[in-house]
């Protein structure tokens, strides 16, 4: 799960970054609303979080001016202001929840897990594809109701794959969501990592159709 | 209500329209009768004055004739009523004894004599029962000894008549001057009054949030009036507007840092991290708590009345949407058209802050109900979450002033809530909703507006 976290206070935004990411999120951080409009136009994430006090600007108008834009993913909006005028400005803006400073890490986590899902169409905590089930929530993935334990990179990648089941997931689309823009992954590392979770989940829990990408096995039942 | 009260609050067009009416019953017909009386005294005056030239035509016409040894007239009255039988104008002349001369109108009859010395006016009843003013005067004719009674008398019916027709027309004109008085008075006091009316109705306006100061082209006594009223209106909305501004600056200005504490805590080895929280939770409780109390407006003196459903619509939106986002069924039933006299904001903070406490709670639903009962504004809200206790919610009710006290997971927004209520006059009140959850309910004392309308 790839996020944008818009927020301009270093301390703040550093701190949360490294507590999400050690909860096996992606985070990239924004300092300002521009940076931040470019971002979400150019690149593709699951989720923004996002500060309403921003040095240009305030975050309403930039969430609305996205949302003016056509660009539909989930955001969360972080404030500081208690009031519900601010709140409710928020929301009419396009915002999907909010969490009020300060705030837990494990809020944080709950609430994006949540808007992720359900972008996805899942109402459910926990999303089962064939006999592996994935819980949003505590982010645990069990097969046939065995715990497995998985890396952060490898549980990034099952999560985009069982999220977006029982879609085709193409190699552009994990690399993005699930490596750093940065990084630049040669096409073998998701190949690696592809085998690695078919070791830990059964040989054919992840389908490879050839020149589309990889897709979560759904009728497991059968075989 | 009493009537020293209700006389108290008559308004003033009604008492000036009164005290003019008082003023032209009592003044008018005292005006009458005074007038009435003096007439009547001037007719009488007249009238005797007339008897009296009539008595002395007849002194001095009669003369005794000594051959004959009687009585006789030489003058003619010159009015043709002393010749008509009965007319009611006689004369009479006797010697008290069988000498008697009269006009012819007295016919067989005759007056009766006094016997009184001088000159005297009387009242009679005279021939046919008519009332007759009577002058009476003794003489002494040379060549009769003996005293002569003279006696003119006439009618009183055509003084009562003059009278009369006075009067008529005296109270005629008197009820037209009356009439008059009164719708001239009427228009003055409207006329005099049309500032005060025209200040009222720019209160109402404002009151209806139609304006936003009151109108100041008025007479220079109110116009210092309105100019104060709209300086304090302008004041009262520049200090919550800068204690709103002040607050929000500095819940940004303390929210980061605590949030920034709040990560690092996160990092810190479990029992530090404890200890760290709940520290950082009492400093954020502190600042929210005090950061409510300081952007709330409480009543307001003279604000615009404000549609519930519009103002609430935001917060109800939002609501909606976190509802849908968190799959929770959200119900909300205000009454239409209610138009309640509070700050937008504070009634804003009242529901979002109630709803966020549901919605953090509910399993499945929860609901909003809002309606005006007499008086009372009636604003509720129910989640099936787990509910509380009598005892917590007695604590979070009361929690205002204490809140350096552990908490436990229940929302500082309640006692919030509670504070802001009790700020318009009014409560928050805790119960078990219909399924098993928490129904809070707020109830606000409604502001009418003064004038009732």
């Amino acid at each position: 799960m790839k996020i944008l976290l818009v927020e301009d206070d270093k301390p703040l935004a550093l701190g949360l970054a490294s507590s999400l990411e050690d909860a096996g999120l992606l985070v990239e951080i924004a300092g300002d609303g521009r940076t931040a409009d470019f971002l979400v136009s150019t690149e593709r994430y699951d989720a923004v979080v996002l500060d309403l006090g921003l040095p240009d600007g305030n975050g309403t108008q930039w969430l609305s001016s996205w949302r003016e834009q056509g660009i539909e993913l989930p955001v969360l909006i972080l404030t500081a202001r208690e009031r519900w005028s601010d709140k409710a400005a928020g929301f009419s803006a396009g915002a999907d929840d909010y969490v009020t400073k300060p705030f837990e890490t494990a809020e944080i986590l709950f609430r994006l897990r949540a808007l992720v899902r359900r972008a996805h169409g899942h109402a459910h905590p926990v999303i089962r594809v064939g006999d592996i089930s994935l819980d949003t929530h505590s982010a645990q993935v069990t097969r046939a109701g065995m715990p497995v334990s998985l890396t952060a990179q490898e549980l990034r990648l099952l999560s985009h794959l069982v999220h977006a089941a029982p879609r085709v997931v193409s190699r552009a689309e994990l690399t993005e969501h699930v490596y750093d823009g940065d990084a630049e992954p040669d096409s073998n590392v998701i190949d690696v990592q592809v085998s690695r979770l078919r070791r830990k989940l059964g040989s054919k829990s992840i389908e490879t159709l050839r020149g589309q990408g990889y897709r979560m096995a759904a009728d497991k039942e059968a075989s | 209500m009493r009537l020293a009260e209700r006389l108290r609050r008559l308004p003033i067009a009604t008492r000036m329209q009164v005290s003019a009416l008082v003023l032209v019953l009592l003044v008018l017909p005292a005006a009458g009768v005074l007038l009435s009386w003096n007439f009547r005294e001037a007719v009488n005056t007249a009238f005797n004055e007339r008897l009296e030239s009539l008595l002395n035509v007849v002194i001095a016409g009669v003369s005794y004739d000594v051959r004959q040894d009687a009585l006789v007239t030489s003058r003619q009255l010159g009015d043709s009523r002393f010749d008509q039988v009965f007319s009611g104008w006689y004369w009479q002349v006797s010697d008290g004894g069988g000498r008697v001369l009269t006009s012819r109108s007295l016919w067989d009859q005759r007056l009766v004599v006094s016997h009184e010395p001088g000159m005297a006016f009387r009242r009679i009843t005279g021939p046919r029962d008519k009332p007759l003013q009577l002058l009476e005067r003794d003489i002494r004719l040379p060549g009769f000894d003996g005293v002569l009674h003279v006696q003119v008398a006439a009618d009183l019916g055509e003084v009562e008549a003059q009278v009369a027709r006075f009067q008529t027309l005296l109270w005629l004109s008197m009820m037209t001057l009356g009439g008059l008085l009164i719708v001239l008075t009427g228009l003055q006091i409207r006329w005099g009054l049309a500032p005060l009316r025209r200040i009222e109705q720019s209160l109402k306006a404002v009151e209806q949030g139609r304006q936003s100061s009151v109108e100041t082209g008025l007479p220079r006594e109110l116009n210092r009036l309105a100019e104060a009223i709209n300086t304090v209106l302008e004041r009262d909305q520049r200090l919550i507007a800068r204690g709103r501004t002040a607050a929000g600056n500095l819940a940004h200005a303390m929210k980061t840092p605590v949030a920034v504490l709040t990560t690092l805590a996160e990092r810190l080895p479990e029992e530090q991290q404890m200890a760290m929280r709940s520290e950082l939770k009492r400093l954020d409780e502190a600042v929210r708590h005090h950061l409510a109390r300081a952007s709330a407006a409480g009543p307001v003196a003279l604000g615009a009345e404000q549609d519930i459903v519009a103002v609430l619509k935001p917060v109800i939106e939002g609501v909606r949407r976190l509802a849908g986002r968190r799959n929770l069924i959200f119900r909300s039933e205000l009454q239409p058209l209610l138009r309640v006299r509070i700050d937008a904001q504070d009634l804003q903070e009242i529901v979002g802050n109630l709803l966020e406490n549901a919605i953090n709670w509910a399993r499945s639903s929860f609901s909003l109900t809002g309606t005006v009962e007499g008086s009372l504004l009636l604003l509720s809200v129910s989640d099936d979450g787990p509910g509380m206790s009598p005892e917590t919610r007695q604590e979070a009710v009361s929690r205002g002033g204490r809140l350096d006290e552990a908490r436990s997971g229940s929302g500082l927004g309640l006692a919030i809530v509670a504070e802001l209520a009790a700020l318009h006059g009014g409560s928050l009140r805790l119960d078990s909703s219909a399924d098993g959850g928490l129904l809070a309910e707020v109830t606000i004392p409604l502001t009418r507006p003064l004038s009732g309308g």
